[in-house]
């Protein structure tokens, strides 16, 4: 398989950053993106020609690491899918891929096709935890919560954090990763000590450092974890909830 | 590579009201404005039983509540309300407009062929188009200025509405706006939910079906009035 690839090619922050054209000839359909980056690379340190830096890690789409934008999509074409599990073979008759970073205004380029995602940390930083005190393990039927609790606090906590969503939102908004961190904690008996006050702190720098949510739902396409836009229902409902009560839980 | 890690930032000029408070203006806004407009077309129905029925209906919204409270006190409290949700909900919607450029940054994407996207990027121009709409509406057929028919009289609901939208390009506009209107409030009630918080499964589906819905009655109660005025139903 002959591929056409247009790689995003910056040197650092404050470069302004050009696509070059590179042809990898002997990919095949099993490749996945990154391992065709991998094969670009091998040729390109061949030539003597600094390789396309990008982030990777697990390769088995929980680590969140990776995440490129393929032909304007962040991730890849494939929906829902992290870019170590798009598949070449999946994309059909292709022969052209054009691939370059995240694209939002939080996430400023380190180099070529990896990004600062600080952001989203901050978002974290600021209450995506829960304040437990250490010590011996509670028995496990300490505090009881049902099993459908339980398994929507599962789905929301299933988020890997890599950014897909803001890439995709054509407002830069990180209303859906917010969101399934509120709705995640909220479900349950720990997080639930710290709702309200977790909820006016998050909002707060979710506000200062991303854009506004006008329900295009862009996200929830490229979302790998599969979360739902109902998780930005939720990030309103918390925040309205740490509004009116004024209260820690 | 590693990234030197940055502590939590020192406080940056904060952007204000925040982006959360406009978003609830918005909403809140948005609930008058629909509210509004449904009650409005359901007066509008008026229209199908006749001149009496419609003009007896324009001049009882002058009269509600008299001798309670004066006359036209319904109608300018509306009035009010109206304007300054009209300003808040505008002005929201720019400076988040102007918000999410600027998150977005420098580069831009390729549109996703989304049904519910397509309705977010008409928010704005559909917008502005209701706010032009309200503006010639008002000239046309409550003040009677520039755009009215020539033969308008005050006081006169029935002759003044047959009169303006026996004009073609009136009709076309005021029904051509209509679509415009609907698919407006079909994304903005769906907005809604998601502004206020509303998370529950079945909750959300009868909301967004009873949204469609009124959305639908709205354009179809509407709309038709031209129409049939162009047809000479209605004269």
């Amino acid at each position: 398989m002959r591929i056409e690839l247009e790689v995003w090619r910056q040197d650092g922050p404050q470069d302004r950053g050009r696509f070059e054209q590179y042809v990898v000839v002997d990919a095949t359909p099993e490749m996945s993106l990154l391992e065709l980056l991998d094969r670009l690379n091998d040729q390109l340190v061949e030539q003597g020609i600094e390789p396309v830096q990008f982030e990777s890690d697990c390769r088995e789409g929980v680590c969140g690491a990776c995440g490129v934008t393929v032909d304007d999509r962040p991730h890849g074409p494939v929906p829902k899918t992290p870019s170590c599990r798009q598949h070449l073979r999946a994309f059909g008759d292709v022969s052209r891929l054009r691939i370059e970073p995240l694209r939002s205004a939080a996430f400023p380029v380190i180099r070529d096709l990896v990004v600062d995602r600080t952001a989203l940390d901050r978002v974290i930083w600021a209450g995506g935890f829960v304040d437990v005190e250490t010590g011996t393990a509670p028995d496990a039927d300490d505090v009881l919560i049902t099993h459908d609790d339980a398994e929507q606090a599962l789905d929301f906590a299933a988020c890997i954090g890599c950014g897909a969503c803001v890439a995709a939102c054509p407002n830069g908004a990180a209303h859906l990763f917010a969101g399934a961190k509120l709705a995640h904690l909220a479900l349950l008996p720990h997080g639930r000590l710290e709702r309200g006050r977790r909820a006016r702190a998050l909002g707060q720098v979710l506000d200062d450092e991303f854009g506004p949510c006008s329900s295009y739902g862009e996200c929830v396409e490229v979302c790998p974890a599969g979360i739902p836009l109902a998780a930005v229902a939720a990030m309103h409902r918390e925040r309205l909830r740490g509004l009116f009560r004024g209260k820690a839980d | 590579m590693t990234v030197a890690v940055a502590g939590p930032p020192e406080a940056a000029p904060v952007p204000r009201p925040s982006t959360f408070v406009l978003k609830q203006v918005m909403a809140i806004t948005g609930v008058i404005f629909v509210g509004y407009v449904f009650v409005h077309m359901i007066g509008n129905l008026k229209v199908f039983f006749g001149a009496d029925s419609f003009n007896s209906y324009a001049h009882w919204l002058r009269e509600i509540g008299y001798p309670l409270i004066p006359h036209r006190g319904v109608l300018w409290a509306l009035r009010v309300v109206l304007v300054v949700s009209v300003v808040a909900h505008v002005w929201s919607a720019l400076v988040l407009w102007v918000r999410g450029r600027r998150a977005r940054g420098a580069h831009r994407r390729r549109r996703m062929p989304r049904l519910m996207a397509s309705g977010a990027r008409l928010m704005l121009p559909s917008g502005l188009l209701i706010l032009v709409f309200v503006g010639v509406h008002l000239l046309d057929l409550t003040i009677g200025a520039l755009v009215a028919p020539e033969t308008f009289r005050s006081g006169d609901a029935y002759q003044n509405l047959v009169a303006s939208f026996s004009r073609l390009w009136m009709a076309v506009f005021y029904s051509a706006t209509m679509v415009f209107i609907a698919a407006h409030i079909t994304h903005g009630w769906w907005t809604m939910l998601q502004d206020l918080g509303a998370t529950g499964r079945r909750f959300r589906m009868v909301w967004i079906t009873i949204g469609v819905m009124i959305a639908l009655t709205i354009l179809l109660g509407n709309a038709l009035i031209p129409v049939l005025v162009q047809l000479g139903v209605i004269a």
